[in-house]
């Protein structure tokens, strides 16, 4: 998995270099492994993204955090819009750093909160307050237990799947009669070809 | 590194491209190749700057061909390359023009190779293809015997693969086996590679390989050839099995140390608990703020609140 998120990072650059003016639509399209940096005034890591290049940044709960990952840096950024806000949430954590097994998970989620006119609004007393109203339905974020879920059960065991056909460990059974039957079906399709040619 | 502000060199573009070639995942050559010449632009560059990369990617890959009226497939390999874009084929003695492009042979040509050798390859040949039928549903093989570095040396390379690009799938495994005769006793040197690639409604690709040494007793052509097919299938299978295991391995500890189905406390997180917990710490005091608590803990089932941290 490591090296398959280093040549990514390395390919992106390597057809940039090569046709510039697909630079934009690259970046924006295809996410690339969040970035660690520190705040020294803070003395706190924080995570760069599309988003934050301009920065307005603000600490997220880190309960959501510490639950699902036991560590890990974590930022969100909001923004204004018309009518309510936008935010990012990045979440970063590596391994547990032991020596045999090396691996990263990175979440970005990207949200929108429409206020319409008319709805009750909760009580303002501030920024914070206002984030800790929304946050039952920010923090669901039940699409990254869905993937999760998805990539241990469909994608790790659709490619051990794939290993074991391969391969068999076992002896084959009756594999005389099976490569027998594989010649015949390829003769006759071979020869299906030729036909419609 | 490059400032994405200066034009690229013709020599730097076609080596990117040939870079890029050369790590298409198996079964997607063409696709990679045909994305790679839109990027470059320039199809006479690409041609010249890059068939070398064509052609280190099939003998990476132990690409099988069939001869014209052969039911059976041989490997290119380094092995079996003659130069000129011609290879050999060891058990039918013969050699062939080869198109890295369209994977075709053509031009077969009479071709002995080491008549010394003949025997025992032979003899390893015939082993290996029966072991390579009885568990590669797929499979292919070609034996070599060749003189290297002055060494006689049996070199074996086996091939299977499984192709699916309608199911979102590619696989490969490749191994390669060697060992000289010119002593009674010998190193079976030996290197497995396993490639997946699954990308439907995503991209996961499994890059996995394993080095292997094990002594062999070299008496006579057919025992000898037993023992190096034993040695061969008992490193394959334990090589399997640890690919199997190490996916359960992953899955409880690894991937639970990236990011963990559920939470230490086994439930998912009750946001409204926290929401509420989270405002009666920090806003106690305020009056506007005690009626969003009240409003919200109401909807709540009497147990408390639970803690909201990391257990230890």
């Amino acid at each position: 998995v490591r090296v398959i998120v280093r040549v990514c990072a390395c390919d992106c650059v390597r057809v940039i270099v090569c046709v510039p003016s697909l630079c934009e639509d690259l970046l924006s399209s295809v996410d690339q492994p969040l970035k660690i940096a520190r705040d020294k005034v803070v003395g706190k890591d924080y995570l760069l993204c599309d988003y934050n290049r301009d920065g307005d940044s603000y600490r997220c709960s880190t309960e959501y955090r510490d639950l699902y990952f036991e560590g890990g840096v974590s930022s969100v950024y909001l923004w204004d819009l018309d009518h309510g806000f936008a935010g990012v949430i990045l979440i970063k954590k590596a391994g547990d750093g032991s020596k045999k097994i090396k691996g990263c998970w990175d979440s970005i989620h990207v949200v929108e909160v429409q206020v319409r006119a008319g709805a009750p609004l909760p009580v303002q007393t501030g920024i914070n307050n206002v984030n800790c109203f929304y946050l039952p339905n920010l923090g669901n974020m039940d699409m990254e237990n869905k993937i999760r879920s998805t990539l241990n059960e469909i994608y790790f065991g659709k490619t051990k799947d794939i290993v074991n056909g391969l391969r068999s460990i076992e002896s084959l059974p009756d594999n005389q009669k099976y490569r027998q039957l594989q010649r015949e079906l390829s003769q006759v399709l071979t020869q299906r070809q030729i036909y419609i040619d | 590194m490059t400032d994405f502000e200066e034009p690229l060199s013709d020599e730097e573009k076609v080596r990117i491209a040939a870079n890029f070639v050369t790590h298409a995942p198996p079964g997607e050559f063409n696709e990679v190749f045909n994305d790679v010449r839109l990027l470059l632009n320039n199809d006479n560059l690409l041609r010249e700057g890059a068939a070398h990369a064509f052609a280190q990617y099939n003998m990476d890959q132990f690409t099988p061909v069939k001869l014209d009226g052969s039911e059976e497939s041989v490997l290119i390999t380094e092995h079996g390359d003659l130069g000129q874009g011609r290879y050999f084929d060891p058990r039918k003695r013969v050699s062939f023009r080869f198109d890295h492009l369209r994977k075709e042979a053509s031009d077969p040509q009479p071709y002995e190779g080491e008549t010394a050798l003949r025997s025992w390859r032979d003899a390893c040949d015939e082993a290996l293809s029966a072991y390579v039928k009885e568990h590669y549903p797929t499979g292919v093989c070609t034996v070599y015997g060749k003189t290297v570095d002055g060494q006689q040396t049996i070199i074996a390379c086996v091939e299977g693969h499984q192709f699916q690009p309608k199911n979102f799938w590619n696989g490969r495994c490749r191994s390669e086996w060697k060992f000289t005769i010119s002593q009674s006793s010998a190193q079976v040197v030996g290197v497995l590679k396993i490639q997946v690639h699954y990308y439907e409604d995503g991209n996961v690709q499994l890059v996995s390989h394993k080095e292997v040494e094990e002594s062999i007793g070299v008496t006579n052509e057919t025992l000898t050839a037993k023992e190096f097919v034993k040695i061969i299938e008992n490193a394959e299978n334990d090589y399997q099995t640890a690919i199997s295991e190490n996916y359960q391995t992953m899955s409880d500890t690894t991937f639970k140390a990236l990011r963990r189905q559920l939470p230490v406390t086994r439930t998912k997180i009750d946001w409204n608990k926290i929401l509420s917990y989270k405002i009666a710490a920090s806003c106690f005091s305020n009056f506007s703020f005690m009626l969003v608590q009240w409003a919200i803990t109401s909807f709540n089932t009497p147990s408390g609140f639970r803690h909201a941290g990391p257990s230890s």
